[in-house]
């Protein structure tokens, strides 16, 4: 007889107990990895750290692989935007620091600028409501990225939009629209802008450039329209200005401007650029004529 | 003198195919390319970056752990198993040996790239349903990680001439380190304002490899192509320092006593 034969065989485990055993414990494993987040999730929006708040840092810790980590760290960033807006509580503190490594590791990530000043810039509830710090970003994208014209129009936007600076969106609106590639319309936006802020003279020369150089008939149209609107909204102030010389002079208000042209103050009757004679609204004021197809709106 | 030396290289390459390590290295960067494709999705109007970053970064990581764990036991593991004396003793030379060695670990670097390369390509078509013009970026920055693997090889089999395995991985991977760090290392020295601090760094900056010259992953994923002439001057050096290193070694390896 052999001597294997001859020892007692080791008792083996039933096959059967140890799947159920594998499968109840993964189970239960389950179960317990799902209350853990339970726990997790019910708890205050919790803190995400940064553990290195510098991006050249980090840039020289990747080792080559820094476009990956700023991948990494604009999902981060995504996610922690979305993550405090629902939170009932949102805080944006580390936006902006999330913002600025992801851009110092991939300065030619434009969506990092583009987005991550909209995130920035928008008042709370949605936003950080921080827009210095968009500004900021929008700037150093605009250096690193000097060809991309839309880092402008998102920098103009923000001085429209969340600052309400229409002088200076207007200057960075025409900035962008010199860029190569830049569409016509960020001209016609400038423009526009600046007739808002008040400054009627750069609009006209802004919407007369648009009148010369475009090819689209749309865009012509449009442009003409501004330049009546213009036009017409400088002679109504200086009507207004006569209206008011009048006024002191003859001890009452113009009924009408052919009083200003009888009393010599205009050589004839002023006509607007369509053609159409200005008139004296009930309130003492200079106004378009009935049926004038200027529209003023185009420029308030 | 060839037809030794590409022998070797043959022998060194299914010697690496054979490894299951090798196999277990390709799947897992597959799998990383597959998951760039979903992590695109989570983020926002980066898709294409991402997959193009991670892809790329997989091939070069798992690249890069191929050439220092294989690359530090092609000579030691030939030493230890006692297979070295059966091939010297036979009409080789210690240099055919080295060189056969070398060339055969590029070989296998080349295989696994191309793979990986494919792989990466399928995903990138996979996402789009067409190539972009701007791809071809990507092909360049594999090649750039082809010439960077051909250096870490050459160190590894430096080392490996050199230390033992563990001491080799090691360094290897600190000469890694250090050589995509070297611009701050000299940086850093002229900042001490110690003039022998500052001669060794700038010794050191220009003594070892610079692997961040390879570093071309980011602008690949923005479709930003090479200019020429950097693609030129970038081969020729790693050509040159490739051959520096492997001479490095065939002069180690001549002189080594073997037991």
């Amino acid at each position: 007889m052999k001597l294997q034969e001859a020892l007692p065989r080791p008792r083996q485990l039933p096959r059967g107990l140890l799947w159920a055993t594998l499968v109840a414990a993964l189970a239960a494993q389950s179960v317990l990895r799902w209350a853990a987040g339970s726990v997790q999730a019910g708890s205050a929006a919790a803190t995400t750290p940064l553990y290195v708040s510098s991006g050249k840092l980090l840039r020289d810790l990747s080792l080559g692989y820094e476009g990956l980590l700023a991948d990494i760290y604009w999902t981060r960033a995504v996610q922690y935007y979305g993550r405090e807006r629902l939170s009932g509580h949102p805080r944006f503190d580390l936006l902006g620091p999330l913002l600025r490594i992801t851009t110092t590791l991939d300065p030619h990530l434009i969506i990092a600028y583009r987005f991550g000043a909209v995130f920035l810039a928008e008042k709370p509830p949605g936003g950080a409501g921080q827009p210095a710090e968009a500004l900021q970003l929008l700037r150093r994208g605009i250096v690193a990225n000097p060809q991309y014209w839309r880092l402008w129009q998102d920098l103009g936007f923000i001085y429209y939009w969340d600052l309400h600076d229409y002088r200076a969106a207007a200057r960075v609106f025409r900035a962008g629209s010199e860029r190569p590639g830049a569409e016509i319309w960020m001209k016609t936006l400038a423009a526009a802008v600046a007739a808002k802020g008040g400054d009627l003279r750069t609009s006209q020369v802004l919407w007369a450039q648009i009148y010369r150089a475009t090819e689209d008939e749309t865009v012509r149209k449009s442009a003409l329209a501004h330049l009546e609107a213009l036009k017409a909204a400088q002679d109504l102030e200086e009507l207004d200005r006569v209206l008011v010389f009048y006024e002191k002079q003859a001890g009452h208000r113009a009924g009408s401007l052919k009083d200003l042209v009888r009393s010599g103050l205009l050589g004839r009757l002023p006509l607007d650029p369509s053609g159409i004679p200005y008139i004296v609204a009930p309130d003492g004021k200079a106004t378009l004529g009935p049926g004038s197809p200027i529209d003023l709106r185009l420029i308030h | 003198m060839i037809h030794r030396i590409l022998s070797i290289a043959r022998h060194t390459f299914k010697q690496s195919v054979r490894d299951k390590v090798l196999y277990n290295l390709i799947v897992f960067a597959f799998l990383l390319i597959g998951a760039s494709i979903l992590f695109g999705k989570i983020s926002v109007d980066i898709q294409r970056i991402i997959l193009v970053n991670l892809g790329l970064s997989a091939i070069s990581i798992f690249g890069l752990l191929i050439a220092i764990f294989i690359g530090v036991s092609l000579v030691w593991r030939e030493i230890d198993r006692r297979t070295l004396y059966n091939i010297l003793s036979k009409p080789v030379a210690r240099w055919e040996f080295v060189l056969g060695k070398y060339l055969g670990l590029l070989l296998t670097l080349l295989v696994n790239t191309a793979i990986m390369a494919a792989g990466f390509y399928l995903a990138l078509f996979y996402q789009d349903r067409r190539f972009q013009a701007q791809d071809v970026a990507s092909l360049e920055a594999i090649y750039f990680i082809l010439l960077e693997l051909a250096l870490i090889v050459g160190v590894a089999l430096l080392f490996s001439c050199i230390s033992s395995l563990t001491l080799s991985a090691v360094l290897t991977f600190c000469i890694f380190i250090i050589g995509n760090l070297l611009a701050d290392i000299r940086w850093f020295g002229s900042e001490t304002h110690s003039t022998l601090v500052s001669a060794i760094t700038t010794f050191l900056y220009y003594l070892l490899p610079n692997f961040s010259l390879f570093n071309v992953i980011g602008s690949a994923a923005h479709g930003d192509r090479i200019p020429g002439h950097l693609l030129i001057s970038r081969s020729l050096y790693a050509l040159l320092y490739a051959a520096i290193l492997v001479s490095a070694s065939i002069l180690i390896f001549e002189e080594r006593e073997l037991q």
